[in-house]
């Protein structure tokens, strides 16, 4: 359950976010936060601008107005690396791990002791004992310890997927946010997803998870946030948002359609 | 002063059409074609051998369009075709040494030296005064089938079916071929386009100094990558304004008796947009857009 | 004569080194002949003029060379990848034009005097640098700098600095670029500016390209290989650059990553787990 502590601010606040892509609206205002300890599910039919609100929080789009607040702290306008180094880590709908480099690698890029210090992190030539160490945690965590020297781009899907939250939860960071992380994968992988998700989350501060799977939100949501056309429809526990007519009604409008 | 900036008007038109041939595919495809500027210095042996084949001189200009054209598409068949998405660089370097290979080859067959262009008289030296001003009568032609081009160029793109689907694919190649664009030959179309223009302003270039010279990709064509950025990458209409530009500027830098520095103009104004203004002089160039490094 | 082509085949790999340097970031630069020629000319005016001993010219030179590119590399680091090559092929027609019409780097007549680099000097210089390579790839900051060339946005996303670290490479690029420029000038004893025409720039990326991009030993086959072949066979010095352009057209088509494409990993989960 969340802690509502009324001194700490919330692990992340979106306020009055918007994105403006040419014509369109992509994004249209959108508040919500995130409290400490919680998961928060994002739902809704495509286009409704799930991916660009994950891209606009973790800096890859520059917002068009609205804020974005992490740990009490405004980063809305900061340069991606500098989210990234505040604290803000997320992984790919469509998959991006360095492919041609190994698994092990892919995670120690992301060890911020080097990673903020690229000048530096040349005289650490060696065997990087306590670097490989640290970056065992997290394959281990995510199931990929054996894994370790093989080349990122020949794991297979459900793998691929766990090596990005791993390479994420590297960065030791407060926010998790994972972009349709069970798409393309069968029961049972989605069924592993859900532990994977449960042991990350005693790793980060609190974790925005985008879905389309129902099952996996109402697993592991502790609220959802529903959105359609840019725009916050619904937010509350997932059995009151599922339970919202308009949430109803975008879903059953997207599987009736064509 | 005016003569300069006619002057500069004239050379700025060339570069302006080799440039818009670099941001076209670029802005289309998301491709740099470094053999681009060897098409543009094959226009003018190009040229050469339909005059000297004792055609009439102004026909060459439609044979160069052709020939330039064609090997704008050879270039994409053998440098582009084979490398998508992230062999970007990959095919930019294979283009290069495309590239290469053409001035190696021209020069074994015309000689390192320029090659003399025999153009009547009428049109090389005769003209008129206009305002106190000589203007020969090459400058017109120059002019004109610049501008003739880029006002085809620009019916193409926002009038016809293909002009459709080369905005199509601008926007986005897998969309366009969701709406059965043939994307492959869209492509090719941009190629032959863009390098037809430069073909042509190949040919003007030699037309006005009177030589065709296997120098001119790496000095007077590479300046098109250039105004190429201050224009903005992809903007057609960047590319013309910044093609001029160029052309009077260093028409009148030349005029302040600064001597060869004139040439760095292009080079220093580049540098100085992508400081002030990385997306080019009307802010249309696409590929900036949502980029923070 | 064989000890010219050493030599040459020497400098080639020092510029062929500073090529890949730039391009563990993913982008391209075709101005490290001008930056030789920085490294070449500051060195010169220093030992010729000033008389500053050869063993303080040369590093103060590649200190010259690093500076120029921190300083033009900045803007269009900045941006996108693209950019970088338009701006360093202007740097290289700016550096050009601008030894040939300023009086006191000599003009077009070009600088004269320089002497004292021996070939075990350049033999020198690429061991150290060899070296350096070889400790950057077994370091954290090589993983760095492939995932940035693997995919920038990623690499940022996860705190990295994505201008600091591609100015980081284009200026040690340079650097190394300075110093073969500096050794070369204390060879020849004589350059003029069209030593370093934009031609240099655009077959030292080619030699890399050809050798590989992935390890530091392509550059150097690839630069070893397109030196001294063209010496010994005679009838490939007459169509040096279209059987070079062939072989790099082909190249690229049936062995796009060069010809030696291994990755060493910076590091190992197992130390002694094969490849």
């Amino acid at each position: 359950m969340p802690v509502a502590d009324r001194e700490e601010p919330p692990v992340l606040r979106v306020e009055a976010l918007a994105k403006q892509f040419d014509g369109l609206r992509a994004v249209d205002g959108v508040s919500f936060d995130v409290a400490r300890g919680e998961i928060v599910g994002i739902i809704g039919p495509n286009g409704a601008g799930k991916t660009v609100l994950i891209n606009l929080i973790s800096g890859f789009y520059p917002a068009t107005s609205g804020s974005v607040h992490l740990a009490g702290e405004d980063v809305t306008s900061l340069p991606l690396h500098e989210i990234g180094r505040r604290g803000i880590a997320r992984t790919f709908q469509n998959i991006r791990l360095f492919r041609r480099m190994t698994v092990l690698e892919n995670v120690l890029i992301a060890d911020q002791r080097h990673a903020r210090r690229p000048a530096r992190a040349f005289f650490a030539f060696g065997r990087q004992r306590t670097e490989i160490a640290r970056a065992a945690r997290y394959l281990e965590l995510m199931g990929l310890a054996a894994r370790a020297d093989r080349l990122a781009g020949t794991l297979p899907y459900g793998e691929a997927r766990r090596l990005e939250i791993a390479r994420a939860l590297a960065t030791e960071p407060k926010l998790l946010m994972l972009d349709e992380p069970a798409a393309g994968m069968n029961e049972e992988e989605t069924a592993e997803l859900v532990q994977d998700v449960r042991r990350a989350r005693a790793a980060v501060d609190a974790i925005v998870l985008i879905e389309h799977d129902m099952s996996l939100i109402q697993a592991l949501s502790d609220r959802v946030v529903a959105m359609d056309y840019g725009r916050v429809m619904a937010a509350g526990t997932p059995a009151e948002v599922l339970a919202d007519p308009n949430v109803q009604r975008a879903y059953l409008g997207e599987e009736g359609g064509p | 002063m005016t003569a300069q900036i006619l002057n500069g008007l004239i050379v700025g038109s060339m570069y302006a059409l080799v440039a818009i041939g670099f941001t076209l595919v670029l802005g289309v495809l998301d491709r740099l074609n470094f053999a681009h500027t060897e098409v543009f210095m094959f226009g003018a042996f190009a040229g050469l051998v339909a005059i000297d084949a004792g055609g009439i001189w102004w026909l060459a200009l439609p044979f160069v369009f052709v020939v330039g054209g064609l090997f704008g598409m050879a270039v994409e068949f053998i440098s582009f075709r084979r490398f998508e998405g992230d062999a970007r660089i990959t095919a930019a370097l294979s283009s290069l040494a495309v590239g290469l290979v053409l001035i190696d080859l021209t020069q074994k067959v015309w000689g390192t030296e320029p090659v003399g262009m025999t153009i009547p008289g009428y049109v090389t030296t005769a003209g008129f005064e206009l305002f106190g001003m000589r203007v020969v009568y090459v400058q017109l032609l120059i002019l004109g089938v610049t501008l003739a081009l880029m006002a085809s160029l620009h019916l193409l793109v926002s009038r016809t079916r293909m002009g459709r689907n080369i905005r199509a694919v601008a926007d986005s190649p897998a969309a366009a071929s969701l709406l059965g664009i043939d994307v492959r030959r869209v492509t090719q179309d941009v190629f032959f386009v863009s390098s037809a223009l430069a073909g042509v302003a190949g040919l003007l270039l030699a037309f006005r100094t009177g030589f065709a010279n296997t120098d001119v990709g790496l000095t007077f064509g590479l300046k098109a990558i250039a105004i190429m950025a201050i224009g903005g990458m992809g903007d057609l209409r960047g590319a013309v304004v910044g093609g001029l530009l160029i052309g009077v500027l260093e028409a009148l830098t030349f005029q302040f008796g600064v001597g060869k520095l004139g040439e760095l103009v292009v080079w220093v104004t580049m540098i100085l947009v992508l400081f002030v203004r990385p997306e080019g002089l009307f802010g249309g160039g696409v590929h900036v857009k949502d980029v923070r490094a | 004569m064989i000890q010219d082509y050493l030599f040459f085949t020497g400098i080639n790999i020092l510029l062929a080194w500073s090529v890949y340097v730039v391009l563990l970031t993913g982008n391209l630069s075709f101005a490290q002949g001008a930056f030789m020629a920085i490294g070449c000319y500051a060195a010169g005016i220093m030992t010729t003029r000033y008389g500053v001993p050869l063993a303080v010219a040369v590093p103060a030179a590649m200190l010259l060379s690093s500076a120029a590119a921190v300083l033009v590399g900045f803007p269009a680091l900045r941006v996108r990848g693209i950019y970088l090559i338009l701006v360093t092929v202007g740097v290289t027609f700016c550096v050009r034009i601008a030894l040939e019409n300023v009086a006191y780097t000599g003009g077009v007549e070009g600088l004269k005097g320089m002497s004292g680099t021996r070939l075990w000097h350049l033999g020198a210089a690429i061991a150290a640098v060899g070296l350096l390579l070889f400790l950057l790839s077994r370091s954290p900051l090589q993983r760095i700098l492939d995932a940035v060339r693997e995919d920038d946005r990623v690499a940022a996303s996860l705190g990295v600095n994505l201008t600091y670290v591609k100015l980081l490479a284009f200026g040690a690029g340079a650097a190394i670029a300075g110093l073969a420029g500096a050794l070369y000038g204390h060879y020849l004893i004589f350059v003029r500016p069209d030593n370093f025409d934009i031609l240099v720039s655009i077959f030292v990326v080619l030699y890399v390209i050809l050798g590989g991009v992935n390890n530091m030993w392509g550059p150097l086959l690839g630069a070893t290989v397109m030196t001294l072949l063209p010496e010994f066979i005679r009838a490939l010095q007459d169509w040096r650059p279209t059987m070079f352009g062939v072989a790099i057209v082909v190249m690229l088509l049936l062995r796009p990553e060069g010809l030696l494409k291994f990755r060493q990993p910076s590091a190992r989960w197992s130390g002694h787990a094969g490849r």
